[in-house]
């Protein structure tokens, strides 16, 4: 009992004991990762991170960052959000770096954008996070990783929205859970990819979930990652859990560019850890 | 039955015995106290049930500009007092910025780039574990513990059951800021009054006679305090609503000191 109230409910959703075991069936069964990724590199896949900026001269990102842009908080606009350049791209907290490095990783071919979306200020928040994705999907992204959420319910009809007009727009949204057990968005929507974090360190492995709030695990337990300043540190939560999965996104997009979000859904469903094929 | 009692397994002991522990500083933090008395009890609690070598608190400030480091327990806790950094820079500034939780562990810069922060205080942790201190929907600052002792680095189940506590000293928190908050409005409208009499002799009256027992004046004066303790409870709202009243009541006695110096 005193257990169970200790474990998080973001990452007990992915324990071996209570993760079902699924099977496909038909051509989806037979989907495999090598079909789905092998041999690519991510090239020509635009990659969005929304986040505290990416440290664009990080050595572990061999460049691959082709520009960024900062959304601040500013009172005597309309809109409350203002647009600056961010080229190239600063981070203040490693946050977003770690998110950029985990995706190169994966795919080091992809295109990564930084979208700086935490201001200076505590206030305007969700403005400027939302504004960060119009952003991203007025610019021709392709996958965004979205290592933050918010918990307001006040802006929920506001990300519920742009959530939509992404997946119509083929546009992959890799959202993060919240590290507490809280409702958090755009992560609760099924029209984006929800993850987070589960045990094990190999990149490339994760697992799928039937059951809401939380449909991807990947690995977000200390964690190997690019950090501030040209270093690195081991770090836990869900917001390295989603760039393995954006990661993964960008390598199928890259192979199989006419896939919408639905069917990279299906095909990252397809080559979970704990999905196998009927029959099999 | 002869059967034997089975003995309790130790971590689940360990584990009910931290929780125990939780509630009993978050119970005692609720206590309105001094500032910083309340924040040291808080961050001794915190490195206490996580088996931390150190801990602090870092404060957001009025503006939300920064966020000043106010109190710190064990390894490197002199030189951290008193420090303030951006509100959105390092990992206190993520957490206060998103209000989410981080756990990071074996930090290691690449010395072709600039120092960090940790380095600039005399100690560099190995493993940090910061939560946001969050009253309402605002993050009223970061409580950050570091380097556990009993284990290389910190896991999930601290950060969830840090959570936990952290909500708790945030409320004892930001329930002793705003005391202070309409303690320090409250002297300085009586400040105000008795700037416009014969120097500051109404103050000190009034402030000897709160501080005496049995004085009816005294008596009088704990009574607004414990009315405006109460109204502290209340909402944001309720607090506007009673500088308002305080002001137009300042307003008024000014214009009517004869009722003033009968007081006196």
């Amino acid at each position: 009992m005193a257990e169970e109230t200790l474990r998080p409910a973001w990452s007990s959703q992915f324990d071996p004991e209570v993760l079902p075991r699924l099977a496909t069936s038909g051509p989806v069964g037979e989907i495999t990762p090598e079909w789905a990724w092998g041999g690519s590199t991510g090239k020509g896949v635009r990659v969005a991170v929304v986040d505290s900026g990416v440290e664009a001269a990080h050595p572990a990102l061999d460049g691959c960052i082709r520009g960024g842009v900062a959304f601040e908080y500013d009172e005597s606009l309309e809109s409350r959000v203002r647009l600056e350049a961010d080229d190239p791209p600063v981070d203040l907290t490693g946050h977003g770096t770690a998110c950029a490095g985990i995706i190169h990783s994966i795919a080091p071919e992809a295109e990564i954008y930084s979208v700086r979306v935490l201001g200076r200020e505590l206030r305007g928040k969700a403005l400027q996070f939302a504004a960060g994705l119009r952003w991203a999907l007025d610019h021709g992204m392709q996958v965004v990783n979205l290592s933050l959420s918010t918990s307001k319910e006040e802006y929920y009809g506001l990300f519920h929205k742009l959530a939509d007009e992404a997946y119509f727009m083929n546009v992959l949204l890799v959202s993060a859970a919240n590290n507490y057990p809280v409702a958090s968005y755009p992560s609760l929507y099924s029209s984006v990819i929800s993850v987070a974090a589960s045990d094990g360190g190999d990149p490339f492995t994760y697992f799928y979930n039937p059951a809401p709030p939380v449909e991807f695990g990947a690995p977000g337990i200390d964690v190997d990652v690019a950090w501030l300043n040209g270093g690195r540190s081991q770090i836990t939560g869900n917001s390295f859990a989603a760039p393995h999965i954006a990661g993964i996104t960008a390598l199928i997009l890259s192979k199989y560019p006419e896939l919408t979000p639905f069917q990279v859904k299906t095909v990252l469903m397809a080559c979970a850890r704990n999905v196998a094929q009927a029959g099999a | 039955m002869t059967e034997p009692t089975p003995s309790p397994d130790p971590i689940l002991r360990g584990q009910l015995l931290h929780l125990l522990e939780a509630v009993e500083a978050s119970g005692r933090a609720v206590l309105p106290r001094q500032d910083g008395e309340l924040l040291l009890l808080v961050v001794e609690a915190a490195a206490r049930i996580f088996g931390a070598a150190a801990a602090s608190i870092a404060l957001v400030d009025e503006a939300g500009q920064y966020l000043e480091f106010r109190v710190s327990y064990g390894a490197g806790n002199e030189s951290l007092v008193g420090m303030r950094i951006p509100i959105n820079q390092g990992i206190a500034g993520y957490v206060a910025i998103t209000g989410q939780p981080l756990a990071v562990s074996n930090v290691r810069t690449d010395p072709r780039f600039s120092k960090d922060f940790a380095q600039s205080t005399g100690y560099v942790p190995q493993s940090i574990l910061a939560m946001p201190l969050i009253s309402g929907e605002r993050v009223i600052g970061v409580m950050e513990v570091l380097d556990k002792i009993s284990a290389p680095s910190f896991g999930m189940q601290d950060m969830e059951l840090l959570g936990i506590f952290a909500r708790q000293a945030a409320i004892a928190i930001h329930q002793a800021q705003q005391v202070s908050r309409l303690d320090a409005a409250f002297l300085r409208e009586l400040r105000q009054l008795a700037g416009q009499h014969d120097d500051a002799g109404l103050l000190k009256d009034l402030l000897d006679g709160l501080a005496q027992t049995g004085n009816g004046e005294g008596e009088q004066l704990k009574a607004v305090a414990d009315v405006f303790y109460a109204l502290n409870l209340l909402g944001e709202a309720e607090q506007r609503a009673c500088f308002e009243v305080l002001s137009a009541f300042a307003r008024y006695a000014k214009r009517t000191p004869a009722d003033i110096r009968g007081m006196e």
